[in-house]
């Protein structure tokens, strides 16, 4: 054959151009691209996974008390980041997502700084099992992100340390029993034992608010849980030690 | 009239110097890429140069090792005003994941001011024609900006 690319040649001559019109035509990434990271922070709980993760350390946050609670910012540096996903497969709650959002072109750094803020409020009470109904299978310990809870499921124990729980609430819906909960701490109070007692007085005498009445006539003692201080004067102050500082009911 | 000519012919040529300073080689891939057929950069005239010296625009990936550092400085100061620098992925920008070591210079804005920020790990092609896009704008308004 004289012309053996003629066909091709003809074929091209008629077919549109293989360059790509980007800029002029937008083009669409292939699904799956990882590109600017999108935050939600209505989602997010604050547990910190995102951050341990994140290789190139791209993550930081800013908590700062406000009222009502803690305002919280997360800052996602682009400028930082690797794409490599690994805060999105992290996020339990599905608060962060890579979106194909390719166009990541700034003149100032800080347009490539992803960042939001929500106001968590206070978590009252600290973290406490019921250990009657559980199970001992260490989901809460496998899923805190601080490592504040131990699960020995030998000797049937279960602890946390108070310390460590940032109250994110994400061990509470990994319980499959349900027995986990933020408990507020029974009130603390100046208990009467009873029997012992001489009636002497000397408690009321030092309280400082007067909240104890002692009637030495009828054998009787009471307390203005209102007005006590909890100072435990009273406690230490009892020659036959019947005072006790501990729960009430 | 003929610096005019010389003027509008100037902004349909942006040469660009690529400096790598210890990148792996997935951002100069894909800066190498965009200056083949599929997506042409050559079309706006972008033109990779061998010599600082011919250079408008100046593209920097990597971390900017130790290494490096000293040649890169060498570089940017023999490209001639007005010059763009633009910097490609995450690296240059913060180190990403080399940030910290004792053998990494990053940020790359401790030694010259970076006009355009490319982001991505590595950018997508798109993302590096839209960068290089922009900096040519900056080099336009530069360039206006000496002559006045």
């Amino acid at each position: 054959m004289m012309f053996p690319f003629i066909r091709e040649a003809l074929s091209n001559l008629f077919s549109k151009p293989s360059t790509e019109a980007f800029p002029a035509a937008p083009v669409q990434a292939k699904p799956r691209y990882r590109g600017r990271i999108s935050y939600d922070p209505e989602k997010c709980i604050n547990c910190g996974m995102c951050k341990k993760v994140c290789s190139p350390g791209a993550i930081t946050t800013e908590i700062e008390e406000v009222e009502g609670g803690q305002k919280i910012t997360y800052h996602f540096d682009l400028t930082s980041c690797t794409f490599c996903g690994t805060c999105e497969d992290f996020c339990d709650e599905k608060a962060i997502k890579l979106t194909d959002d390719y166009l990541m072109v700034a003149e100032d750094k800080k347009d490539l700084i992803v960042s939001g803020s929500k106001i968590k409020p206070v978590v009252k009470g600290k973290l406490a099992c019921n250990t009657d109904s559980c199970i001992f299978c260490g989901l809460c310990a496998k899923n805190c992100p601080e490592g504040a809870i131990t699960v020995d499921r030998a000797t049937k124990s279960w602890t946390v340390d108070h310390e460590k729980c940032i109250q994110c609430g994400k061990c509470i819906s990994k319980c499959p029993k349900k027995v986990l909960a933020f408990e507020e701490p029974a009130p603390q109070g100046v208990i009467f034992g009873g029997e012992g007692c001489v009636y002497c007085g000397i408690c009321a005498k030092k309280c400082p608010e007067e909240a104890i009445t002692v009637d030495r006539a009828t054998k009787s003692w009471s307390i203005d849980r209102d007005k006590c201080i909890q100072c435990g004067k009273c406690v230490s102050s009892c020659p036959k030690k019947v005072l006790s500082m501990g729960p009430i009911e | 009239m003929l610096k005019n000519a010389i003027a509008k012919s100037m902004s349909r040529s942006p040469w660009i110097y690529h400096v790598n300073t210890g990148s792996c080689n997935g951002c100069d891939i894909e800066l190498v890429a965009v200056l083949t057929p599929r997506y042409d950069a050559e079309r706006f005239g972008f033109k990779l140069s061998g010599t600082p010296r011919h250079a408008d625009i100046v593209v920097i990936s990597g971390p900017v090792t130790t290494q490096s550092k000293d040649r890169l400085v060498r570089t940017l100061a023999q490209v001639p005003e007005p010059k763009v620098v633009v910097t490609l992925g995450s690296c240059p920008q913060s180190g990403n994941v080399f940030k910290g070591s004792y053998s990494v210079e990053a940020p790359v804005e401790k030694f010259v001011h970076v006009d355009v920020a490319i982001a991505g790990c590595t950018p997508k092609p798109e993302a590096v024609i839209a960068g290089l896009y922009k900096a040519a704008e900056i080099l336009q308004k530069k360039r206006e900006a000496m002559t006045k």
